[in-house]
C-alpha cells in the first residue's frame, strides 16, 4: 500500500478511507454518549427533563401569543421543541467538535470529518429518548397517522442541514474563536425564525409586514419542521407544501455539498491553526 | 539493496511569524482603539515573517531501519514527524511511504478522564489505527504490559501519572504497523518501565518493521536505533550509522572547545550590570572520574566600583534537562566581592557523572539582584568509563556512578 503526502488538498470525501476509520467513529460516539451525563445526579433523565422545561416555558409563551390554552397547543409545542433540541444540538456540537478535540487533532492523523460526524450519534440518542416518550403520549392521546413512515427521512434531512451549518462553523472556529461567542445567537435566531413553538400558519396570520412573511418562508428549516409536525400530528398541526419542501431539500443538499468542500479544503491546516 | 519504505523529496515547511511592528508599551485601551481603527484585520499591526522550519529535506529510509532523528531544539525534528504522520501538511515537496504507518507523538492520545481504563484502551487503540478485532486479540497483553489490571474499571482521571503513561504506552506497544513514528515519549515512567518500552520497540523492529525515533537521550537512541539523521536549522546535516551521526552532532555543538566566550551572547532579561565573560575548562572532554576544573571571568558593564555578595550557581544538566550537580559558593560559605574584571573564579569539583554530555546553567546574583542567567550555552562531555572496570557503561542506568561495595556474609 502506497501513500503519498503532498501539499495538495483533497477534492472530495475519500469514502474508502473513511470506512477504514469507522471504528474510530464508533468509539468517539460512544465516548460522547458515556461522558455526556457523567457525574450528574440525574444522568440520562436530563435528556427528558431538558425538553420538558423548554416545553413548559415555550408552551406558556405560545399560549400568551396566540391566546390558545388547549392541550393540542401544548402537544404542538412539545413536538417542535423535541425536534428543535435535535437540530440545535447537532449544530452546536458539530460546530464545537474540532476545537473540543484539539488535543487529538494535533497528535494523530485521521479524516477530520470523523469529528463532526461523531457528534451526531450522541445527539440522536438524546433525541430518541425524549422522542419515544413523546411518541407514546401522542399515540394514546390522539393516535398517529400513516404519515409517520416519512419521519426517518425528515430526521435525516434535518441532520444533513444542521451538519452542513455545523461543518462551516467548525472550520471557522479553528482560526476564529469568535465563533464560540456568535454561535449561540445564531442558534437563537434560527429558533425564532422557525416554527418551533408557534405554527408557521399562526405566524403568517400575525400582523407583520408582507415582505417579512416572505423572508420567513424562505427559511429551509421552516419546511423541515413543518413536515415533521405534519407527520407526527397530522393536518391541523402544520400544513405541508410539497414544492417548498422540495426546495428545502435542494437547498440542504447544496449547503451540505459546499460545507463538505469547504471543510476538506482546510482540513490539512487545522493542526497549524488550532 | 533493500527496499525503500519512506522517500522524502524536497520537503519544506514554512510558518508565518507575526511580529509587532512597534515595541513600545501599549495600554489595553490603546491596543483596542488601534484595532478598531485598523478595521479589525488581525494582521494590521503585525509584520509577517516567513520561518522555514524545514527546508528542502531529502532522504530515504529502507525497510527494517531503526532511525534516530537527532538535532537541537528548533532543528525541525517535531515538524518533520508531524508532517510524516500527516498531522500538518508540507508547504512544498512530497513524501511517499509504503505500508501502514502509525505515529506516537504523545502517550495516551485522546484519553478521556471520565472513561475507565478499559474504555480508553478501545478509544485510544482506534485513534492510533487499530481495528476492534486487533484490540480484542491483544487486550490481555496490553493490560499485562501496563500493570494496571486492578484499576481497569477505574476512570483514568483517578490514575497516577505513572499508571496513565504505562497504559498509554502499552496500547501503542501492541500496535504493529510497518512504520512506527515515536516522539520522545519514553522520557516518562520509571527506568524499569523505560527499559521495558525500549525492549518492546526493539522486538517490534526485529519483525522487520521500520521505526523513526526522536529523542535527546543519547543512550536511548544508541540502544534502539541503528541509523540516524541529524537535522540542523531545518536541513539534513548527515545521515548514516547512528554513532557517526552522534559524533557529528557533538562536533557541531563545538563541545571540544575548552573556552567559551559568554560576553557577546544574547540575553533577554535580568540586571546585566555584571555578566559572565568567559568560562574556561582546563581539559575537554573530561575523562571519567577526573576532577572538573573551570575558571570563570566576569565583566563589569556599568563601571561600578564593586559588587559585593556574589552568588554563583552552576548547574550540570543531563540530556533530559535533569539537574545533576548544583554548586554554589553560598553552600560552602565563601564570600566574594568583585572589584576588578581581572579576578578569576576557579571551580574544582569531584566528578562521578555518568559518561555523556552535560549542559551548564550559569547563574549570577549580587546582593539581591539577579545579574545574569545563561541556560544551555555551555556544554561538556564526560568521556566513557566507569569506576568498576565494567566493560559496557551503557548498561549502567542512573546519572551518577557512586563507589560502592557489595559483600556477602
Amino acid at each position: 500500500m502506497k501513500t503519498v503526502i503532498t501539499s495538495e488538498d483533497k477534492s472530495f470525501i475519500n469514502f474508502k478511507e473513511l470506512q477504514g476509520f469507522f471504528g474510530l467513529l464508533k468509539y468517539l460516539s460512544l465516548r460522547d454518549i458515556l461522558v455526556r451525563y457523567k457525574q450528574t445526579w440525574m444522568g440520562f433523565a436530563w435528556s427528558i427533563v431538558r425538553p420538558l422545561i423548554n416545553i413548559f416555558i415555550f408552551g406558556t409563551l405560545s399560549m400568551l401569543i396566540i391566546k390558545n390554552s388547549s392541550i393540542e397547543n401544548f402537544v404542538r409545542v412539545g413536538c417542535g421543541i423535541i425536534f428543535w433540541q435535535l437540530i440545535s444540538t447537532v449544530i452546536s456540537d458539530s460546530s464545537n467538535s474540532l476545537s473540543a478535540n484539539a488535543n487529538i487533532l494535533t497528535k494523530v492523523y485521521f479524516p477530520k470529518l470523523i469529528l463532526p460526524l461523531s457528534t451526531l450519534f450522541p445527539c440522536l440518542v438524546d433525541f430518541l429518548i425524549s422522542f419515544i416518550l413523546f411518541f407514546i403520549c401522542v399515540l394514546f392521546y390522539q393516535g398517529i397517522s400513516w404519515h409517520i413512515i416519512f419521519l426517518p427521512l425528515i430526521i435525516l434531512h434535518s441532520i444533513i442541514f444542521s451538519l452542513g451549518i455545523g461543518l462551516i462553523f467548525s472550520v471557522a472556529s479553528v482560526k476564529y474563536r469568535d465563533v464560540k461567542f456568535i454561535l449561540p445567537f445564531i442558534i437563537q435566531i434560527l429558533f425564532y425564525a422557525s416554527p418551533v413553538f408557534l405554527s408557521s400558519s399562526d405566524v403568517l396570520q400575525l400582523n407583520i409586514p408582507e415582505w417579512l412573511k416572505i423572508v420567513y418562508q424562505l427559511n429551509p428549516l421552516l419546511h423541515i419542521i413543518d413536515a415533521y409536525k405534519f407527520c407526527m400530528l397530522g393536518n391541523n398541526a402544520a400544513h405541508i407544501n410539497l414544492v417548498y419542501y422540495a426546495g428545502s431539500i435542494f437547498v440542504t443538499l447544496i449547503l451540505c455539498f459546499l460545507a463538505v468542500r469547504y471543510f476538506l479544503k482546510f482540513e490539512k491546516t487545522f493542526a497549524d491553526y488550532i | 539493496m533493500s527496499e525503500v519504505v519512506i522517500k522524502v523529496e524536497n520537503l519544506s515547511k514554512c510558518y508565518k511569524l507575526g511580529h509587532k511592528t512597534n515595541d513600545t508599551e501599549e495600554s489595553f485601551v490603546k491596543a483596542i482603539s488601534k484595532k478598531i481603527k485598523n478595521g479589525l484585520s488581525p494582521q494590521s499591526n503585525r509584520a509577517i515573517e516567513d520561518f522555514w522550519a524545514l527546508k528542502n529535506i531529502n532522504f530515504e529510509i529502507t525497510k527494517g531501519e531503526r532511525v534516530g532523528i537527532i538535532g537541537r531544539n528548533g532543528a525541525g525534528k517535531s515538524t518533520l514527524l508531524k508532517i510524516l504522520s500527516r498531522i500538518v501538511k508540507p508547504t512544498t515537496g512530497r513524501i511517499e511511504y509504503y505500508g501502514r504507518m502509525a505515529s506516537l507523538l504523545e502517550v495516551g492520545t485522546g484519553f478521556h478522564g471520565d472513561l475507565t481504563g478499559r474504555e480508553n484502551i478501545y478509544l485510544n487503540g482506534s485513534l492510533i489505527g487499530m481495528k476492534k478485532a486487533e484490540i480484542d486479540a491483544k487486550f490481555d497483553a496490553i493490560v499485562d504490559f501496563s500493570e494496571i489490571e486492578q484499576f481497569l474499571d477505574t476512570p483514568v482521571k483517578r490514575y497516577s501519572s505513572g499508571m496513565y503513561v504505562r497504559l498509554g504506552f502499552a496500547i501503542a506497544a501492541y500496535l504493529e504497523p510497518e512504520i512506527l513514528i515515536v516522539d520522545e515519549v519514553l522520557a516518562v515512567g520509571d527506568s524499569v518501565f523505560q527499559k521495558k518500552c525500549i525492549d518492546r520497540m526493539t522486538d517490534i523492529s526485529r519483525l522487520g518493521n521500520t521505526i523513526l525515533f526522536v529523542s535527546h537521550n543519547f543512550s536511548t537512541i544508541n540502544s534502539l536505533c541503528n541509523t540516524g539523521i541529524l537535522l540542523e536549522k531545518g536541513q539534513v546535516k548527515t545521515q548514516g550509522i547512528v554513532t557517526d551521526v552522534f559524533n557529528h552532532y557533538y562536533q557541531t555543538q563545538k563541545i571540544t572547545e575548552t573556552s567559551f566566550d559568554l560576553e557577546n551572547l544574547a540575553r533577554y532579561e535580568h540586571k546585566q550590570e555584571l555578566i559572565f565573560k568567559e568560562i574556561t575548562f582546563n581539559k575537554v572532554p573530561i575523562p571519567y572520574g577526573e576532577q572538573i576544573k573551570f575558571k570563570i571571568k566576569l565583566k563589569n558593564k556599568i563601571n561600578a566600583k564593586q559588587f559585593s555578595d556574589l552568588d554563583f550557581g552552576i548547574n550540570f544538566c543531563d540530556n533530559n534537562y535533569n539537574c545533576i550537580y548544583h554548586v554554589s559558593n553560598r553552600f560552602i560559605n565563601k564570600n566574594f566581592t568583585h572589584c576588578t574584571d581581572d579576578s578569576v573564579y576557579e571551580f574544582n569539583l569531584d566528578n562521578n557523572l555518568k559518561p555523556g554530555f552535560y549542559n551548564l546553567i550559569l547563574f549570577l546574583r549580587t546582593a539581591d539582584q539577579i545579574q545574569d542567567f545563561l541556560i544551555n550555552r555551555v556544554g561538556v562531555e564526560i568521556l566513557d568509563g566507569n569506576p568498576y572496570e565494567f566493560n559496557d557503561t551503557n548498561q549502567i542506568q542512573g546519572s551518577v556512578l557512586p563507589n560502592f561495595k557489595i559483600t556477602q556474609t
